[in-house]
């Protein structure tokens, strides 16, 4: 093995409580003379011994049993025992107590919290009958794999530290409680399934499966797969069985709920009004591009149809002519004929929609009759109705004619 | 001091004041957040798909969006129901988010 001399910055988190300024790091630097073999737990209390003797952290077993010295490495959910140097990447390293939890001094946190979601979930083993010693769960069951082993859980507060809905849902039990109510709710054996499930379902769905908890858990626990399981319970047992009461409940903590404050009212209150804001923008947004051109007046507009000398004295002439329309921010384009009649000097312009149900109607020189091919309605020259279905004569446009051209307003 | 009362300092949050908070958001937190954003730029491609119709660049970002929210839903979805097991979680989100793009890309060159 390579041993190598290394000097690492290490900035370590300081809050006094009898001086408190909300906390601020001071920086210490050691020679580390083989990373591989030596723990964040080994540098805190190398610093403590040789650089500061009043920096405070929580330590025990030191072999990664206890989870005393849970705390945030590198901004990472870490036990300082379990890591070794060499695991952080080269540059300073960044002792934080753990998130979520009041600070006491330093390092240390005061777990009170935890230990008290802790309780809700009621963490320990009720038998549900008289059950004769030894357990009836075989190791190769379905049930002992599912529950597998989360039941390894040191209660360190990783998990807890790492979940961001921790902090904003203060009712939530954390992943910790939740894993510990799971690996009783998946014991067959348990006699307070009821109770539990109930407590569990309560917070379960704070869950937003972002996997911070089963990322740091130091046992390679998965809180989201205890979660997870949990949720599910809640498709099978939506009914609470009445339970004979053979067991008696233990007196039962009450569930933590968080009154409503002034913080949570405002919060609660500013994602409503984004939600009603938004739903009016859309809302709005919709209603004035569906309904709006109905309602809208359309301006009217001179569209140029053709040059007047296109157009032949005592014919019917069909002319496309093309113009857009704007409503707020819709743009339609049209592109629709016209019927121009000329007859000496005489000039009606025609609209081509049939007066029944709006069908394009055409010129048949031939019988000298405007057609629908629709439902068979005719026109004579005037635009009258000779036969068919046709309610009244056909549409005319306004025209006028400037300097040689023919104009139609439309709109 | 005059009592035994210490004043606590009130609970750090999630990387408050941690100089590495970036690089340790892990995955699975990107998909929750990402997919929350990508649920307000859905609400704003929506507005304009309906306002715009049929603009090809609305229609590809809103197409896009839609996807990359709908495989992250369809993560949790397969999660939730445990149709797939936990430890797969990181594969899970790139794999899905691939697949949905390849996906709709294929009906999108076969319309446009």
């Amino acid at each position: 093995m390579t041993q190598e001399k290394t000097k690492r910055e290490v900035k370590i988190f300081r809050y006094d409580p009898e001086n408190p300024d909300g906390g601020h790091f001071d920086s210490f630097v050691l020679e580390i003379p083989d990373e591989a073999t030596t723990t964040i737990l080994d540098v805190l209390l190398r610093l403590q011994r040789e650089q500061d003797p009043s920096i405070a952290f929580r330590f025990a077993c030191r072999v990664n049993m206890c989870g005393s010295c849970a705390m945030v490495v590198n901004g990472s959910e870490a036990l300082a025992c379990k890591t070794n140097v060499s695991h952080i990447p080269p540059g300073e390293i960044t002792l934080r107590p753990l998130n979520h939890f009041p600070v006491i001094r330093d390092l240390v946190v005061d777990m009170e919290p935890f230990f008290k979601k802790y309780e809700e979930m009621l963490p320990f083993y009720e038998p549900k009958e008289d059950y004769s010693e030894p357990a009836l769960i075989r190791p190769d069951s379905q049930e002992r794999e599912d529950i597998g082993l989360a039941t390894e859980c040191i209660a360190c507060g990783c998990c807890v530290s790492s979940c961001t809905m921790a902090h904003y849902h203060a009712e939530y039990a954390g992943p910790a409680a939740l894993n510990r109510a799971f690996t009783l709710l998946a014991d067959s054996r348990d006699g307070l399934f009821q109770p539990r499930l109930e407590r569990a379902l309560e917070s379960c769905y704070n869950c937003r499966t972002e996997f911070n908890c089963t990322e740091v858990c130091p046992k390679d626990i998965s809180g989201t797969r205890a979660i997870k399981y949990i949720q599910r319970l809640a498709l099978k047992h939506r009914t609470p069985e009445p339970e004979p009461a053979r067991v008696v409940v233990p007196e039962a903590p009450p569930l933590l709920v968080a009154a409503l404050d002034r913080r949570t009212f405002l919060r609660q209150l500013g994602v409503g009004v984004v939600g009603v804001a938004s739903a009016l923008v859309v809302g709005s947004i919709a209603t004035a591009t569906t309904v709006g051109p109905t309602l809208a007046k359309a301006s009217k507009q001179w569209v140029p149809v053709s040059a007047l000398e296109n157009i032949k004295a005592g014919d019917v002439t069909t002319v496309m002519m093309n113009y857009e329309t704007k409503n707020r921010l819709y743009t339609q384009q049209f592109s629709v004929p016209v019927m121009v009649s000329r007859t000496g000097s005489d000039i009606v312009c025609f609209n081509s929609s049939c007066t029944h149900l709006g069908c394009v109607v055409k010129w048949e020189a031939l019988s000298g009759r405007f057609h629908c091919a629709c439902h068979g309605g005719n026109f004579d020259r005037e635009g009258s109705v000779i036969a068919g279905p046709p309610p009244r004569p056909l549409d005319r446009y306004a025209f006028k004619v400037d300097s040689g051209h023919l104009f139609v307003e439309v709109g | 001091m005059n009592n035994m009362t210490i004043e606590y300092r009130k609970p750090l949050k999630w990387g408050e004041l941690d100089p590495h908070r970036r690089e340790n958001t892990r995955i699975g937190m990107w998909a929750w957040l990402l997919q929350r954003i990508s649920a307000l730029a859905i609400v704003v491609f929506l507005a304009l798909h309906i306002v715009l119709t049929y603009k090809l660049l609305v229609q590809l970002l809103l197409l896009l969006t839609v996807t990359f929210h709908a495989a992250l839903g369809l993560r949790v979805i397969l999660l939730d129901f445990n149709l797939v097991n936990v430890k797969y979680q990181r594969a899970l989100v790139w794999g899905l988010i691939a697949l949905g793009f390849v996906v709709m890309l294929t009906i999108w060159f076969s319309i446009y």
